[in-house]
């Protein structure tokens, strides 16, 4: 088939018949029907699309309007414009919680899928208890989260926990893993990729599997290296999961409440306060409905733009 | 949220169902429909005609109107009064109150009651939306500062009424000296005291006899028997700020009140750093950096201190009255409430918090509420001669039975701490007031500054510098 008729197909094509059609225009007739039909679809999905509005349209609105006044959980209070934003970006609690929700966010997306893809790798060699190992993998994932910060909250909180027993007998002195701030921050985030990298090695496993086998082997053959081969196969051929994987992670690190309030409660002294721990502190502690509604505008705000520049990403890798 | 939208969608339905058992709600839609319906077989010997149908929907439409006049608050009513109780005690609490709650049998014009146990996860959303919506308690317990907030709201119907029925009936001198006052507002008393919520000193005797000290009685020898247990490896200033735990906080604040200081003045407004504050919170740094303090207290959790208790880490410290019935193994029958101390101000105080029943302005009748709130004050002794759990009795005449009196710590608190404890107000006064649920009761200022001081990384005058700071932000 040359340039030229594979061009002519497409047009016939994109004009409603098939390759070896007419090519002709739609007639009234069908132009009719096709609204018909377009009509019936419409119909069917309304019921969907009114309980979408209602169930998520209304209340992003009505939390909208509740972030311009400056109610509280029983009144809605007086209008008072953009004054809770502006409040909220002068404060320096603000900053610090968004200072380490990147860098909560960041340490949770890049460690877990960083284990979660040397493990999917690790996973498709031949070894004996596959399956049981990729089960017990999944744990972490699969525990819910309560239950895990509890786990970790015995683990390391009090001086005679297990692992400040272990740093002391390797002689690394009294480690206060959840009262220092900083080793209170490091160990958040190690909580976070312990939870997370499951979900990474199933993202990870499936996009390998799709992988074709013959592209190895002929890079073997073209005499490519392992990391070669890992660096200009691999991560390019399942780029595309891990852009997916990495938007969804982003989501989850920047909305992750459970993990940090249980383990620290934001603390000590607000160390390891997230934007969504500053949100849910000033809703329900402070009772400033308005402020909190405000920070929690802005966190979706930014995630919809990196939502927005990872999947130009995705689509991007579609293209090449 | 799955339990408070099961709770909800119980209330919805056991809602209706009274509502279609009060006498005056189905007679007139009953006569009404029936008669039009007649007329409407006579004129067209249609069963169910447009004419009729008006007619049926006109007499509902009257009989509501007509129930909703009857319905007001101000006069009596046989409508249940629906009473909302928080698990203030173990898993026995709940039913037995509610077995105290069914059992009333109210006089002739006054509704009976219904009983609905409300978790504490969540408890500030399912109130607020409950009550923004009217479809809310008419009496409840709830958060001890909830009702200043719904006072300040408008939703609270003021006790001022029924406390003066019960200085008639006795109720009202059977109070703790005091404890009524801790309810009054500019408007009224917002609520009645319920159950007292202290926060003392316990030590382990063993530990004590052990490091060779005797129980202090005043901040110089408490220092002294700090000392002596950290030679034995014990801490002698247990307590936790973690997730959740907001003793620490509480535990500071009453070394202020103990010292003469305190939060609020006199206008009800933040006034943290005072010479009072200073010295108090100079004094805990001490303890802390003394290494008095368990370094890790900062973040521990409730559940972290129980512990500490039971690995024996934990020589003397500062808990609510619970702290032997919770989870701290073998040492519970060595723990010993400790005596208030005298502070170099010459003052003895404490912080305790006096949780209350509240009465809403959305109720059948006002008349049913207090009728219903005084027979639960009459026989609500069971909760405590059963011990369930519940925080120490607002009566004089409950602490004085037998039951009670069985526990000496008990008593103790009773005795020698509940004339010294004063309440969030202080030093400014005594009754509770709306600004208190947002400033200070569980608040993140709160948590931050008792997490800074207990780090031990901070001096006092900073630390309440910035709690005054972080307060004068949040007043309304």
């Amino acid at each position: 088939m040359t340039t030229e008729s594979v061009i002519g197909a497409l047009k016939r094509a994109r004009s409603g018949v098939g390759n070896g059609g007419s090519g002709r225009r739609l007639g009234g007739r069908e132009r009719r029907r096709t609204f018909s039909h377009s009509r019936t679809f419409l119909f069917f999905v309304l019921p969907s699309l009114i309980l979408l509005l209602l169930l998520n349209v209304y209340p992003v609105i009505y939390a909208g309007l509740q972030s311009l006044r400056n109610g509280d959980l029983l009144s809605a209070g007086n209008f008072v414009g953009l004054n809770n934003y502006i409040a909220m970006v002068q404060t320096p609690a603000f900053w610090h919680a968004t200072g380490f929700t990147v860098v909560f966010t960041l340490v949770g997306v890049f460690g877990s899928w960083s284990i979660g893809l040397a493990l999917a790798l690790f996973l498709r060699t031949r070894i004996p208890a596959n399956g049981l190992f990729k089960v017990l993998l999944l744990l972490p994932w699969v525990v819910p989260v309560v239950v895990s910060a509890t786990s970790w909250n015995w683990l390391v909180a009090t001086p005679q926990s297990p692992l400040p027993m272990l740093a002391q007998a390797l002689g690394l002195g009294n480690v206060l893993f959840l009262a220092d701030p900083v080793l209170a921050q490091v160990t958040v985030c190690v909580f976070k990729v312990w939870i997370s990298f499951p979900f990474m090695l199933m993202m990870m496993s499936s996009a390998l599997a799709s992988v074709d086998v013959n592209v190895y082997e002929a890079s073997k053959v073209d005499g490519a290296s392992s990391m070669q081969a890992f660096g200009r196969i691999t991560l390019p051929m399942i780029s595309r999961s891990t852009y997916i994987s990495w938007i969804l992670m982003t989501i989850f690190c920047v909305n992750d409440f459970p993990s940090i309030f249980l383990l620290t409660g934001g603390g000590p002294v607000n160390s390891t306060q997230t934007l969504v721990v500053l949100a849910y502190s000033t809703v329900f502690q402070n009772f400033q409905t308005g402020p909190g509604v405000a920070i929690a505008f802005m966190m979706t705000i930014v995630l919809v733009i990196i939502a927005t520049v990872l999947y130009r990403q995705i689509r991007k890798v579609n293209i090449e | 949220m799955e339990t408070n939208a099961v709770a909800a969608r119980n209330l919805f339905i056991s809602t209706a169902t009274h509502a279609s058992n009060d006498e005056s709600w189905p007679l007139p839609v009953a006569t009404a429909a029936g008669k039009e319906t007649v007329m409407a077989s006579q004129s067209t010997g249609s069963s169910f005609s447009r004419r009729g149908f008006l007619g049926i929907a006109g007499g509902v439409a009257t009989a509501v109107a007509l129930t909703a006049c009857s319905g007001g608050s101000g006069g009596g009513s046989t409508q249940a009064i629906k009473f909302w109780n928080m698990p203030w005690g173990g898993t026995e609490f709940n039913p037995l109150d509610k077995k105290i709650t069914l059992a009333y049998k109210p006089k002739t014009g006054s509704g009976a009651a219904t009983y609905q146990a409300i978790q504490w996860a969540n408890f500030t959303q399912t109130f607020s939306s409950a009550v923004a919506s009217n479809t809310g308690p008419a009496v409840s317990s709830g958060g001890g500062t909830q009702a200043f907030q719904f006072a300040n709201q408008g939703k609270i119907a003021y006790a001022d009424d029924l406390l003066d029925s019960w200085k008639k009936n006795g109720i009202y001198d059977d109070f703790f000296d005091g404890l009524v006052d801790t309810m009054k507002t500019d408007k009224g008393y917002a609520a009645v005291p319920y159950n007292l919520d202290v926060r003392i000193s316990w030590y382990n005797k063993t530990l004590l006899q052990q490091a060779g000290v005797e129980p202090p009685t005043d901040w110089d020898s408490y220092r002294k028997v700090c000392a002596a247990l950290k030679k034995i490896g014990v801490y002698g200033f247990g307590l936790g700020s973690g997730a959740g735990n907001f003793t620490g906080s509480h535990i500071l604040t009453a070394f202020m009140i103990n010292n003469g200081g305190g939060i609020f003045n006199t206008d009800k407004k933040p006034d943290c750093v005072t010479p009072e504050n200073i010295g108090a919170m100079e004094y805990v740094l001490d303890l802390v950096k003394s290494g008095y303090s368990d370094p890790a207290a900062a973040t521990y959790t409730s559940a972290n201190v129980q512990s500490q208790w039971k690995a024996k880490k934990f020589g003397f410290g500062w808990d609510g009255a619970g702290l032997a019935a919770g989870a701290v193994g073998d040492v519970a029958g060595d723990l010993v409430v400790g005596s208030p101390l005298v502070s170099p101000s010459g003052k003895k105080g404490g912080l305790y918090f006096p949780n209350n029943i509240m009465m809403y302005k959305n109720t059948p009748s006002q008349q049913s509420s207090e009728a219903f709130l005084t027979y639960y004050f009459q026989n609500m002794k069971e909760l405590w001669a059963k011990k369930t759990g519940i925080g120490l009795p607002p009566l004089k005449s409950i602490a004085d039975t037998a039951e009670f009196k069985v526990d000496p710590n008990n008593v103790k608190i009773i005795t020698e701490w509940q004339p010294i404890f004063k309440t969030w107000a202080a030093p400014g006064g005594t009754g509770l007031f709306y600004n208190i649920a947002n400033t200070v009761d569980g608040t993140a200022p709160m948590m931050t500054f008792a997490q800074s001081i207990l780090g031990g990384k901070t001096d006092a005058k900073s630390a309440l510098t910035a709690l005054q700071s972080a307060m004068e932000g949040l007043m309304k």
